[in-house]
């Protein structure tokens, strides 16, 4: 009797020894995000969202480049009592140098490469989607064309950061980054880049099945993507200096001389909790301030409507031993888009390509289409190259104000020396330094 | 593994099978044991020396006991009392014993297994443990871990802020994880319990860390601070692996065991206490003395016809509330031969030294012991805790919106209180007026907590070589915990239409944590003293916390209801986690002269890269008692001594979350969902972090266990820790955490108990504690970087290998007299205490008078105090103008610490946070039996918790950290909640 009552404990307790030890654990799925192994076999509704977590991407840090760009090309003040290193370190004050740990050096390269990562995710969940979705070969051309566009546009925005460092351009693999490509091969390889996402567009049919935000109402088909896919390919040549490739692209864009000059896709910003608003909005007047460079208003034609660009300050605001009476006034409202491409831009491509080609009517012809948009007077100056590329540089520093650009413009020119010095040992520079989290440093 | 249980299990079974009764002589002894006051001792246990068999006492504390062979040695053991062996024979009939009450701590069963206990004397670890007399038996601390103070050697305590309602960290002979929990596992009565420190989402209000509403500088309590301390009957803390190897991969931080009350058989006892008191600021600063001159000279004519019209001492107003402090508790135990309880309920009223804050806590707790039969015993214990704090607002910002950051700013002539219709001054000194902050916002944490487990104990068979015991153990650990952050419009930086216009901020947390385990312990005595005993196991652990915080902003009125917001956006966040274990350990004892140990656990968890990969964590100790050899004489000198050696590894989970790489939530871009990729690459090859722990020690007892001495010295090495690695960011991460560096703690623990004097009239006990310990990052594979403050202008701490783990370094301005590195940093202090010491004393005199106090002394380690800076911006600090702190005399202190901040050198806010404190002190007295006709016991009495504090350290407390509790970043101060010393009057009465 009492062996049988130790046995059936026994038995008891094995069966609960076993239970116990032959529980295999599951591996457990990250509860607080989607994992990135959905690119292996992901869904159509997969690909669409990750087309729009690309374009959040888009916007991305993207407050630092063109603040950046709009400092050092000095078109521009930040001014803020929390970071001293606006007013020193970007306009080399004294010894200052552009660190390479730091948040306007590293903050915009990461934005980029994260888009870049986001497009790649893309592209392989592309490769990776089953037929059984129902996905046709037309809607997945429609979504390469997107991703390597978008990837060759941010890695355009790296290539200029880093000057003649250099980027990785190939990034595919996480865990074996491809080298360092120099300024010129980089730029080849993104004007290659943008060749073969036109050739998804072309064989994308008449629709994307993905929508995108109204930043790029117009520019939403795989017909309409390929005229700003082709803009950037037309802004590539003209810094690879091949300005017939420049003229011959601009056939394919929105070129339109006469039409509205801001036309062109924007980064889009909400009011929605949710969304993001446009990062270079500031209080008027305010002690954190954006301020327009004081020869922005000096430099400024009689009549020139850009004038609206910067807004007078009810004092002047002293910091750091600069000053600006002027607000940068670009955008009124927290929604208001920030300009990827616009026509303004390809309609000065136009005539900076004409110009360098010989072909002087062309190019004042662009000129003056510019210069009657904005209030002034047909151009009237000499037109020997040198003088057409001033007036050129001139039109494209007002019309693309911070707009990440004058900096740019006057280092391809090499005129960097030409920008204005506002206190004796400050420095121009030419390009950031290589991150230092990149592990090999630049030269 | 399969395999190993199966053949355990065989071996186990061939026991059984093997076991036969043999004749005997047999004879009966009985008797009744009583302890010094003649009353009766229920359940003390008489056991047959090296044997398993015997019986324990009944409610008369009368036994009787059936012996096989012609003699025996009997074992007398109750907890508390000294225990006492006796020869007994066929001749003896009946034994009556009076016991000692025990004053030396030697026999005390402390826990060594999962399901298994050893007395003291046999011990190869020090292991920490207090009753609740040292526990709460001088000055009740408001939480469990505030109880901890200068008790346990090799444990630092420390209080992140005064704010009501908790908020501690805890760490176990030093830093044991630098991104990881460095905090220890907490288990109740064998149920794992959550002491997660959940952030309210101030940040969106704070904008401590910048951008959303998440940051480590919200101040939120942990979760311990649920578990009454006037509830707990012992507390053990195994501080490092040697120790903790059993509790494998969450034990690397150490284990806190706490045990609750039991009820006893025997007459049922009312125990019925209240205690009132109050609480004012630690240290007042004062304010900055200013003449009509000198504020208009620094502020204008404006300010010095204010200052004319006269002044307000803002540290009183918003500091000076005498809290009112109310601890009601009721308890009654008792029981039969079968069934025991022990009931207790509490409520907690406690006011903060700043209007509008105080903690509230209800707990009702059920404990109930049942035998079912001779052979099976059922113990379940039940907690329900409500409790209430309303912290206030305090801690860093970068919005000036923080009562602690305003306040620095306003100098006394500002007009801040409010006029006849309650309506409020703006404050033009700060972006705040704190008195309206105080008395209109909301940062209340509220907590529904049930915490119980159950435990059957099956003794499966028995004679008198061997035993074998099962025993099978359920937990579960539920909270909800309601965060509520109301900021109304009315307040003064939400009332502009550019504003944020108000914030409510409403989170809600579910914590479920439940853990199951099965053990099997057999006992085998072998002929000569020599005894076994085996116990093997295994262990399931799941938790799974979920938090949905919503953050509403642009109010609509005066409404708080997120409905009405203008804007609103809500965040999630889940942690789940599945641990799977199993255990074995054999303990021989030989006479106990030699005490031998050895022991593996192993241990999966789904937070692991390889869910299914088991992890072992092996662990052996010695112990060796010299005297038990006969070669120290008769004893009266050297009574005992023991040497002692103990070896064991335990881990520390990564983070969850570490091996994802995911895309990150929250984000919409014109109304549709994205997938934006994260920053953080997962690491699927994360493994634990895993900690190897030796110690030495000896422990000696003299004159008769008179004094006791104990002195332990270890060496612990964290290998694999946890670093968040930086990534080429041209791969579109930046961040991949992965297991690449070690560091080491060595540490020495010394204590001296003594009993000098012990008569009727007179008892003295004193326990003084000496510890230290010293880190070394010993290996570090990726580059040097800081953490855990602000930056290296101001004073941070930094990873380097070679170096202390806690260093303190910074930029060293023009570095005159520094020698700096590479990185142009140099080293301004540590925050690790050249050593800590405590001093416990508990006196009776005049029979009925107990007079107990502690002080505790922390020397050396240093803060990061920036509250300072901040006040000198506003130009309130109370010392501005002196001139200490420049070696030149030159500078006043306030342009000295603005000139070191803008020449970034930070030496002067690195300052030493040493202190001398009177943690405890109480003294009571017992009403004479006969005055109540010896029907009960009352006890009334006062005490008072850091009535007296010596500091040089120039703030509040040195005790103090805005990053709150884990991690690596202590002692960094940036205007907190100030911390108060409490007096209270007690009266129990017991019946």
């Amino acid at each position: 009797m009492k062996n049988i009552k130790y046995l059936i404990q026994f038995l008891f307790i094995t069966s609960l020894l076993f239970g116990f030890s032959s529980c295999e654990l599951e591996e457990l799925e990250d509860p607080n995000g989607a994992s990135v192994e959905l690119q292996e076999n992901p869904t159509i509704l997969d690909l669409k969202t990750l087309v729009a977590g690309t374009e959040h991407l888009l916007r991305d840090e993207v407050g630092f480049w063109y603040e950046a760009v709009g400092i050092i090309g000095r078109e521009c003040y930040r001014f803020t009592s929390s970071d001293p290193r606006y007013t020193s370190d970007l306009l080399g004050k004294g010894e200052a140098t552009l660190d390479n740990n730091t948040f306007y050096t590293t903050r915009t390269f990461t934005g980029r490469y994260r888009t870049v990562r986001n497009t790649n995710i893309l592209i392989t969940a592309v490769n990776n989607i089953s037929a059984t979705t129902g996905i046709t070969e037309e809607e997945k051309n429609g979504f390469l064309g997107f991703a390597k566009t978008i990837q060759a546009y941010e890695l355009l925005i790296v290539s200029q950061h880093q000057g003649d460092c250099g980027i990785r351009f190939d990034v595919a693999n996480v865990d074996n980054l491809g080298p360092f490509l120099g300024s010129e091969q980089a730029l080849q390889s993104i004007s290659g880049l943008l060749d073969e996402a036109v050739g998804h567009l072309d064989n994308a049919g008449s629709e994307f099945i993905f929508g995108l935000a109204e930043g790029f109402v117009g520019f939403d088909s795989p017909a309409t993507f390929k005229q700003f896919n082709r803009a950037i390919a037309a802004r590539v040549a003209a810094y690879q200096g091949d300005f017939s490739k420049v003229l011959n692209l601009l056939g394919s864009t929105f070129l339109d001389e006469t039409g509205g000059q801001e036309v062109g896709p924007a980064l889009f910003y909400g009011s929605a909790g949710t969304d993001l608003t446009n990062p270079l909005t500031y209080v008027p007047n305010d002690a954190n301030a954006l301020l327009a460079h004081p020869s922005y208003v000096t430099d400024l034609e009689e009549g020139d409507t850009r004038s609206s660009k910067v807004a007078e300050r009810e004092s002047v605001y002293e910091l750091d031993d600069l000053s600006s009476g002027w607000d940068v006034a670009l955008y009124f409202s927290q929604t208001a888009g920030i300009p990827i491409i616009k026509n303004a831009e390809l309609i000065l491509l136009k005539a900076e390509a004409s110009t360098q080609t010989g072909d002087v009517g062309g190019a004042t012809a662009a000129i003056n289409a510019i210069r009657t948009a904005n209030g002034l007077g047909e151009y009237g100056g000499g037109t020997s190259t040198d003088e057409l590329i001033n007036e050129i540089l001139k039109q494209r520093r007002y019309s693309l104000f911070m707009e990440g650009h004058r900096w740019i413009d006057m280092r391809r020119y090499n005129k960097l020396n030409e920008l204005p010095i506002d206190r004796a040992g400050d420095d121009v520079f030419n390009s950031f330094p290589r991150p230092l989290t990149e592990n090999e440093p630049c030269g | 593994m399969k395999k190993y249980f199966t053949k355990s299990c065989l071996a186990i079974t061939v026991l059984l099978l093997l076991s036969s009764t043999l004749a005997m002589a047999q004879f009966t002894v009985s008797g009744t044991v009583t302890n010094a006051e003649g009353e009766a001792v229920i359940g003390c246990t008489v056991l047959i020396k090296n044997t398993a068999r015997g019986t324990v006492t009944d409610l008369d504390g009368q036994y009787s006991l059936e012996l096989p062979s012609d003699s025996a040695t009997l074992v007398f053991s109750s907890i508390g009392m000294e225990s006492v062996e006796q020869v007994v024979n066929t001749e003896t009939g009946t034994l009556d014993l009076q016991l000692a009450e025990s004053n030396n701590r030697l026999e005390e069963v402390v826990v060594s297994g999962l399901a298994t206990s050893v007395k003291r004397a046999n011990l190869a670890n020090s292991v920490a443990s207090i009753s609740a007399k040292e526990l709460t038996g001088i000055a009740p601390a408001p939480t469990t871990d505030g109880a901890f103070y200068g008790k346990f050697k090799g444990v630092v305590v420390n209080s992140n802020s005064g704010a009501p309602g908790g908020g501690m960290s805890v760490k176990l002979r030093g830093v044991t994880s630098v991104f990881g929990n460095a905090q220890p596992l907490y288990i109740v009565d064998g149920v794992y319990v959550n002491n997660s420190s959940v952030s309210a989402g101030l940040n969106s209000v704070s904008a401590a860390s910048r951008g959303g509403n998440q940051s480590n500088q919200d101040n939120p309590s942990n979760r311990i601070a649920d578990i009454d301390p006037g509830d707990i009957e012992t507390i053990e803390i195994l501080k490092g692996a040697s120790a903790a190897a059993i509790y494998g991969s969450r034990a690397a931080a150490g284990v806190v065991i706490i045990t609750t009350k039991r009820g006893k058989s025997g007459e049922t006892k009312v125990n019925l206490s209240q205690s009132i008191g109050v609480t004012s600021q630690l240290r007042k600063l004062g304010i900055r003395e200013w003449d009509a001159q000198e504020v208009e000279d620094a502020f204008g004519e404006d300010d010095r016809a204010l200052f004319e019209q006269g002044t307000t001492n803002f540290e009183d107003e918003l500091y000076g509330n005498k809290g009112i402090l109310s601890d009601t508790r009721l308890s009654v135990t008792g029981g039969n031969e079968k069934t025991s309880f022990y009931a207790g309920a509490s409520r907690k009223d406690d006011e903060g030294i700043v209007k509008n804050t105080g903690y509230e806590k209800t707990s009702v707790r059920l404990n109930i012991g049942h035998k079912l039969t001779d052979w099976l015993k059922l113990d379940a214990t039940s907690n329900y805790i409500h409790s209430s704090a309303d912290r206030g607002f305090f801690n860093n910002d970068n919005s000036g919106t923080t009562m602690g950051v305003a306040f620095v700013f306003t100098p006394q002539w500002a007009q801040l209180l409010p006029d006849a219709n309650g309506n409020y001054p703006n404050n033009p000194y700060s972006s705040s007026n704190f008195l309206q902050t105080r008395d209109l916002i909301t940062n209340n944490e509220k907590v529904n907590r049930i915490i119980t487990g159950a435990t059957a104990t099956a003794r499966l068979f028995s004679n008198d070589k061997q035993s074998l015991q099962l025993k099978l153990r359920g937990g579960l650990d539920n909270y909800t915990l309601r965060t509520t952050a109301i900021f109304p419009r009315a307040l003064q930086f939400y009332q502009s239409e550019d504003s944020d216009q108000g914030h409510s901020i409403q989170g809600t947390t579910n914590s479920t944590q439940t853990n199951l385990s099965a053990f099997l312990v057999h006992s085998f005595f072998a002929p000569r003293g020599l005894s076994f005993r085996t116990q093997l196991g295994v262990t399931a652990e799941n938790f799974d916390l979920n938090t949905i915080l919503v953050d509403a902003n642009n109010l609509t009125a005066q409404e708080t209801n997120i409905d009405l917001a203008a804007s609103q956006a809500s965040t999630q966040n889940r942690v789940i986690q599945k641990d799977r274990g199993f255990f074995v350990q054999e303990e021989i004892n030989f006479q106990d002269k030699i005490i031998a140990t050895v022991g593996l656990r192993a241990d999966k968890s789904s937070n692991n890269g390889e869910v299914n990969k088991l992890f072992y964590y092996p662990k052996a100790s010695l112990a060796a008692n010299l005297h038990e050899f006969g070669f120290l004489g008769n004893g009266e000198m050297i009574s005992s001594l023991k040497l002692r050696a103990a070896f064991g590894q335990s881990g520390n989970f990564a983070r969850f979350g570490d091996k994802y790489t995911s895309f990150e939530g929250g984000f919409t871009i014109n109304g549709r969902g994205t997938m934006p990729i994260g920053t953080l690459l997962g690491n699927p090859d994360v493994t634990p972090e895993r900690q190897t722990e030796i110690e030495f020690g000896t422990d000696i007892g003299l004159l008769n266990g008179k004094i006791l001495l104990d002195a332990t010295y270890y060496i612990k090495s964290v290998n694999d820790l946890l670093l968040r690695e930086g990534l080429p960011s041209s791969s579109g991460y930046t961040i991949r955490v992965s297991n690449a560096a070690e560091l080491q703690n060595r540490g020495v623990e010394l204590g001296i108990s003594v009993n000098p004097i012990n008569n009727a009239n007179l008892k003295w006990s004193s326990k003084t504690s000496f510890w230290l310990n010293r880190s070394e990052i010993t290996r570090l594979d990726i580059p040097a970087f800081n953490l855990g403050a602000f930056g290296a202008g101001l004073g941070i701490f930094r990873i380097e290998e070679g170096k202390s783990a806690t260093q303190i370094v910074g930029t060293c301005g023009d570095c005159e007299g520094f020698t700096p590195d590479a990185d142009g940093l140099v080293v301004h202090g540590d925050a690790e205490p050249d050593f800590q010491m405590s001093f416990l004393n508990n006196i009776n005199f005049l029979r009925h008078f107990d007079l107990a106090f502690l002080f505790h002394w922390k020397q050396g380690g240093d803060n990061i105090n920036l509250s300072k800076l901040l006040s000198d911006f506003g130009q309130t600090s109370p010392d501005y103008e002196e001139t200490n702190l420049d070696p030149s005399n030159e500078m006043v202190n306030g342009d000295y610490r603005i000139n070191a901040f803008s020449s970034g050198n930070p030496a002067v806010f690195v300052e030493d946070a040493s202190y001398v404190r009177l943690r405890e002190i109480s003294l009571f007295y017992t009403l004479p039996r006969s005055l109540l006709g010896g029907i009960g016991k009352v006890r009334v009495g006062f005490s008072g918790n850091n009535l007296l504090n010596f500091f040089s350290y120039n703030s509040y407390d040195p005790e103090v950290s805005n990053f709150g509790g884990n991690g690596l970043s202590t002692g960094v101060e940036v205007t907190p909640f100030p911390t108060s010393k409490r007096w209270n009057f007690h009266i129990s009465a017991e019946f």
